[in-house]
């Protein structure tokens, strides 16, 4: 599909174009239009059913904007006076049937309902009330349910079979009988529901509330100041967010007070909480040496033993070395190699993927003056997360601080402007995606161009016999440009894998950068024709795929393997010996492994094509070369969060005594040991992988799976299982 | 190490070597009034060659030592050892003219023929062995690690028993995470009904896992317990087949363990004799060299 894809139509008066598909809902959202709804929510699919979103769009009857997708040339009136007056009419009808005030009203003042009624300056209803009838529930422990006060958005039961998969409440009965049940019309005390909380929040009324008998406590003690709700929504980017909620989940933001040189958290760490500057500025900083693990040869590469060694890049550059000179961080800005330290500012979030995702800390933050912080949990910053007011203070944030630094971070855009960096920042838009979910799928019109800001996308490509991995993005990397270049559909599905936040360009501005430089676009183009080259030769792997064994053992995702040929192999770890002789002592390979025929797989970087190990690094600093080979950054922060994410345990932590800075003396160094990761680097230093050099009875082989096994894999009829 | 069609070059060198040095001895010992004799120059010639040949293959150990140095691939230097070492004895025993001499020299040869000989048994072992290893022992694991894994089959086997039986059944019996997933599949029986199995586990099993008891025990052998296990069976409940059946692979485990254990003792332990003779051979032929040399 070719550009067209775009659609042009006009919104209260604006001209707008967006891409085919699109909800009328989200066409006017992107343009700052604003339509107020009930049932629908972001996260949500919308089910259109409150009407409240209702709009002209010229036809017989008003339409519900969130499940009418736009029309080449259609013209919409949001708020036109019938428009208004057919919305407030609604807004009656569901008042007369709303115990006003309801429990959320009364705890919180924040019942979305009552907040439209007023907004409509609607006292008395002109119609009769009419109840359900049904007695409340109070059965459930942490919950308590307002059959009266429902008005059927549907929202608690997508929030529970759509964000938590529990599928426990449904819609049941019909007209004014109908209500949302849990299980079979069960009590939901009774029921399967284990008190997520998640209908709760996102019931927009009092028919789900807070029974306040739950407490999340994040830390106690006076550095721990529990902060009250009343006081918390005071907060601006506290507003609109559910006071049952932050009622429900006391003790789960916390007020902190840090003294000036005080650390908040340290790389490596891990915790599960993030951190919002309220007052006061932090450094935050890598103290991991900015260097790599070098294994060196002696005495002009013969008689010496190896060493392994730290190495900078400006000491040692490798092939392909990355150009990349900002490290990305789990904060809203990324460091620079040369000096990797930033500021942070009141207004600040950081430590979201460690919140979200429980990554290790990515960086050290320090107090660079007296600083109030508040410190939340996961369900805060969840819901935080889609509080629209929180949600755009930090995109305001985001595109005055960080765009800067975000965009410039990749090589591909390092021509570009500040003048027109300016031009985009009010027209990117900030996108969150839940572990799991889609992206965008292969098949779909390009309209939108993305940049990873958090989180890791999985990129994978359908094919005959199933789906294959093509890579995994972190922070800083990009994709979507293939299709917007070629003016064509997607080429590949995307998907979150954890908690994700992209930075979304449309087609219209893409296509503008691109005119207005043509290096940036030259420079997509010879990436977009690198990828493909590399998705060519990954895709022909996948012909002749056959024996199981082959595939369980993952060995078709190995570009090199270590292989022992039991039949040859004495058992004298000749090969271990040599590993650890040529890597200071530590070797990275154990003779041992699955068996492939009559090989021993040893359990050796394997190169995988889809390296599992680079899922999660909270600083992106493990990645592939183009020839697919590993290798590990100099920002490497030795967390080991790769070594635990390898399926076949074959990246190590290397201990290295260095002179770091010490956390309790700023500005000061001691000795200490600081880790880093490594993995096989195939002894490059020489022609031989010393374990292969050093088997005195021809078991040990490098080898390419594929090709070394081609005779075996040939001889099975091709079965493909994916 | 497999000797196979890629050591052709090296035994057609070898060959080669012998066939030379045996027509120059044959024609040097039918010139030679008195005999063939250590000390005329063909003689001397035949013992600096095969020293030297000594030499080389003793030279193995350092370079195993320095296995990163790059001083030429190990399999080549295992190739040297193996057929040089090999022509290191009809050299020697031309260089001696068949003869052992006094004795100092008689002790040398026979360490030359010891070790040898027991390059030989040790090159036949290395060539059989790790397939006979890779075909009985598919669960293999480092030989160090025998005793750790063992432990953890005795802890997993504690475990089971104490669920299926009652704690007091296990003497051992400790939290360990290898075996939660075993242990959560077992099934807990009625003491009477559990004392078959803890009667076996306590006078059978668990002394076979601990390496105790006489070595022809039933469980040592995969026939007899094959049917061990089947009698066992039988006088068990249906729910606890499975606790059986890990049991029965548990022991298989157990066995493979100690095959593996001697099938390594086989594979290396005749380097036992092999090196401290090879080392006392080269000492005793350089005290050789420089008395012969010197008287």
């Amino acid at each position: 599909m070719s550009s067209t894809a775009l659609v042009e139509l006009t919104i209260d008066g604006n001209k707008v174009s967006v891409a085919a598909g699109t909800t009328v809902f989200d066409a006017a959202r992107l343009n700052g239009i604003a339509v107020p709804t009930l049932c629908h929510q972001q996260n949500e699919t919308p089910v259109g059913v409150c009407r409240m979103c209702v709009v002209d769009v010229g036809a017989r009857v008003f339409t519900a904007s969130c499940v009418r997708p736009v029309e080449a040339g259609m013209v919409v009136n949001t708020n036109s006076e019938k428009v208004h007056r057919a919305r407030r009419t609604l807004v009656e009808l569901l008042m007369a049937d709303h115990p006003s005030p309801c429990t959320r009203e009364q705890h919180s003042g924040d019942c979305e309902l009552e907040a439209l009624a007023r907004r409509e300056n609607l006292t008395r209803p002109r119609f009769a009330p009419h109840r359900t009838g049904r007695a409340k529930d109070s059965s459930s422990p942490s919950i308590a349910v307002d059959f009266d006060s429902c008005i059927l958005c549907d929202r608690c039961v997508r929030g529970c079979s759509e964000i938590r998969d529990h599928f426990v409440l449904a819609r049941m009965g019909k007209g004014t009988a109908a209500g949302i049940a849990f299980d079979d019309q069960r009590a939901m005390g009774e029921s399967s529901c284990v008190s997520c909380g998640e209908c709760m929040v996102s019931c927009p009324t009092g028919a789900l509330t807070n029974k306040s008998f739950t407490h999340t406590a994040l830390g106690t003690g006076p550095s721990f100041e529990p902060v009250p709700v009343e006081e918390l929504q005071q907060l601006p980017f506290f507003q609109g967010v559910s006071g049952t909620f932050l009622s429900l989940n006391r003790g789960a933001v916390v007020r902190r007070e840090f003294k000036r040189g005080d650390i908040i958290c340290r790389e490596g760490e891990y915790g599960s909480t993030a951190f919002y500057i309220l007052e006061g500025k932090a450094r935050v900083s890598i103290s991991n040496p900015m260097a790599h693990v070098k294994t060196k040869g002696a005495v002009k590469k013969f008689l010496g033993k190896l060493s392994s060694k730290l190495a900078q890049r400006q000491q040692d550059q490798r092939d392909e070395e990355t150009y990349k000179r900002w490290i990305p961080i789990d904060a809203p800005v990324d460091l620079d190699y040369d000096s990797p330290v930033a500021e942070l500012n009141p207004g600040d979030l950081f430590g979201e993927m460690t919140c979200m995702s429980l990554y290790p800390r990515s960086a050290t933050v320090r107090a660079e003056t007296d600083c109030t912080m508040l410190e939340m949990l996961r369900n805060v910053l969840d819901i935080m997360q889609r509080n629209k007011n929180f949600r755009a203070q930090l995109e305001k944030s985001y595109r005055q601080r960080a765009l800067d630094s975000h965009l410039r971070a990749v090589p591909v855009f390092a021509e570009l402007t500040d003048e027109f960096i300016g031009s985009l920042r009010e027209s990117v838009e900030l996108i969150r995606y839940s572990p799991g979910q889609v992206i965008c799928r292969q098949g779909e019109p390009a309209d939108c161009f993305y940049l990873v800001r958090i989180g890791f996308v999985k990129v994978t490509q359908s094919h005959l016999g199933g789906e294959m991995v093509m890579a995994y993005l972190s922070r800083s990397e990009y994709f979507g440009e293939t299709g917007l270049l070629r003016e064509d559909v997607r080429t590949a599905t995307c998907t979150a894998l954890d908690h994700v936040e992209l930075v979304r360009i449309g087609a219209h501005d893409f296509k503008r950068m691109l005119a207005e430089f043509p290096e940036v676009r030259r420079k997509l183009e010879v990436v977009e024709q690198e990828r493909a080259q590399m998705n060519r030769e990954r895709l022909s792997v996948l012909q002749n795929v056959p024996l199981d064994d082959f595939l369980t053992q993952g060995l078709m995702e190995a570009q090199s393997l270590l292989l022992l040929d039991l039949t040859s192999c004495t058992r004298c770890d000749a090969c271990v010996r040599a590993c650890a002789d040529a890597h200071d002592g530590v070797t990275r390979l154990v003779r041992e492994g699955l068996r492939f025929d009559h090989y021993l797989v040893a359990t050796s970087c394997r190169q995988c094509l889809d390296p599992l190990c680079m899922v999660g690094c909270p600083v992106g600093s493990i990645r592939r070369r183009n020839s697919l080979e590993v290798i590990i950054e100099d920002w490497c922060i030795g967390c080991g969060l790769c070594a635990e994410n390898c399926p076949y345990g074959n990246i190590n932590i290397h201990p290295f005594n260095v002179m770091a800075e010490d956390p309790a003396a700023p500005g000061h160094k001691k000795a200490m040991v600081k880790q880093k990761a490594t993995s096989c680097d195939l002894c490059t230093e020489y022609a031989e992988p010393s374990c292969v050099y050093a088997c005195p009875h021809d078991a040990a082989h490098r080898v390419d799976p594929r090709k070394f096994f081609a005779g075996l894999l040939n001889q099975a009829p091709v079965t493909t299982k994916r | 190490m497999r000797i196979d069609r890629t050591h052709q070059k090296w035994l057609a060198a070898s060959l080669i070597i012998l066939s030379v040095a045996t027509a120059v001895y044959i024609v040097y010992a039918a010139h030679s009034p008195a005999g063939p004799s250590g000390g005329s120059p063909v003689g001397l010639a035949f013992g600096i060659v095969g020293s030297a040949f000594m030499l080389f293959a003793g030279l193995l150990a350092g370079r195993k030592k320095l296995p990163v140095w790059r001083l030429g691939r190990a399999q080549t230097w295992m190739r040297g050892h193996l057929w040089l070492g090999l022509l290191s004895l009809p050299l020697i025993l031309f260089h001696g003219g068949f003869r052992f001499g006094g004795p100092l020299t008689s002790v040398l040869m026979v360490l030359l023929i010891i070790v040898v000989a027991s390059g030989l048994f040790g090159a036949a072992l290395q060539h059989y062995m790790p397939n006979v290893m890779t075909a009985e022992v598919s669960k293999e694991t480092i030989f160090e690690q025998i005793d750790h894994v063992r432990a953890g089959l005795i802890a997993e086997t504690d475990e089971m028993i104490a669920a299926t039986a009652g704690s007091g059944s296990a003497p051992g019996a400790k939290q360990s995470a290898r075996s939660a997933a075993a242990v959560g599949q077992t099934t807990a029986l009625a003491p009477e009904a559990a004392l078959p199995l803890s009667t076996f586990y306590a006078n059978e099993m668990r002394p076979f896992l601990q390496e105790k008891g006489p070595q022809n025990q039933p469980l040592a052998n995969a026939n007899t317990a094959r049917i061990v296990f089947a009698e066992l069976r039988a006088l068990l409940p249906p729910e606890a087949h499975d606790t059986v059946k890990r049991f029965e692979e548990i022991c298989d485990e157990e066995r493979q363990l100690r095959r593996q254990a001697r099938l390594h003792h086989w594979l290396h332990g005749w380097l036992m004799l092999h090196i401290p003779l090879s080392f006392a051979l080269l000492l005793l032929g350089c005290v050789h060299a420089v008395m012969a040399l010197r008287y």
